[in-house]
């Protein structure tokens, strides 16, 4: 019986790094940093522009719950919201590196942790 | 009896020499995929000489107008690969203008009968998206009698 529970674990030390979050977990992280989320002020900042050419509905379209395309390439973007996409939202390393990318290419600078748990705590509520 | 063996065996034997030059190697690393086919198509790294690649890899915080920045190590990592598999033959491996694979002269020839409205067709969006008309491309499957044109 130890020995399968010590596989279990073993298992999941290899397996879960990759899938470790939820996106409970990480809007926790971020109001941590900052201040309590506000889905409303979340889906507002995603659909205004922030002084440059994209918003974030520029690829992602709003609500984001279906396959989109990027606005350049038209290379297909899989839902954003994680209800429509389990895959979302569950590895902080990757969320990361979007919202680093994403946010350069919106606002020309990182996003605040507010702006990240606003973002995020209306991705939530998107059916 | 034995050339029927013969000719299948050779059409065989001459498929991987045409489609080599394009092809998507096998050993492609995983972050590759992940990196950079989340925004555009996995492009075969035969399509650009080391020296673009390179280019394309030192700058990409500022990625054709978008922020496409990696960790050190998985820079590292895909980079090696490019270079690895990067075009030899003179006229694919020549300096790209803008180190854009659309802008290479090799790459214009090749579309010189493709209509400007065309490339702006929502099926299309830019020459930079191969798979609307090649739908194999990601495979490295350029061949011409594959073509298929969206209508709109």
């Amino acid at each position: 019986m130890k020995k399968k529970i010590i596989l279990v674990l073993v298992l999941v030390s290899f397996f879960g790094p990759a899938f470790s979050a939820t996106p409970q977990e990480i809007l926790r992280g971020y109001e941590s940093q900052s201040g309590k989320a506000s889905p409303a002020r979340g889906e507002q900042f995603f659909n205004a522009k922030h002084g440059k050419e994209w918003s974030c509905a520029s690829c992602h379209e709003s609500p984001p719950n279906h396959d989109t395309k990027h606005i350049v390439t038209g290379k297909v973007i899989k839902p954003l919201s994680p209800n429509t996409n389990p895959e979302r939202f569950v590895d902080q390393a990757k969320v990361e590196k979007w919202f680093k990318r994403n946010c350069n290419d919106v606002l020309g600078r990182e996003c605040t942790s507010q702006e990240k748990a606003d973002v995020l705590s209306w991705l939530m509520t998107v059916k | 009896m034995k050339t029927y063996f013969l000719i299948p065996l050779l059409a065989l034997l001459a498929m991987p020499a045409s489609a080599s030059k394009m092809g998507m190697p096998a050993d492609a690393p995983k972050s590759y995929e992940a990196e950079c086919a989340s925004c555009h198509m996995a492009y075969p790294p035969g399509l650009l000489g080391q020296k673009s690649w390179q280019n394309i890899m030192s700058g990409l915080d500022k990625h054709f107008g978008t922020d496409a920045s990696l960790d050190p190590k998985t820079q590292t990592e895909i980079t090696q690969w490019l270079m690895k598999n990067a075009a030899t033959k003179e006229k694919y491996s020549a300096l790209a203008p803008e180190n854009r694979i659309t802008k290479t002269s090799w790459f214009i020839r090749k579309h010189d009968e493709v209509r400007a409205d065309v490339w702006k067709r929502t099926g299309v969006k830019s020459p930079a998206n191969c798979s609307a008309c090649h739908a194999d491309a990601a495979k490295g499957d350029f061949n011409e009698d594959r073509v298929r044109i969206p209508t709109k």
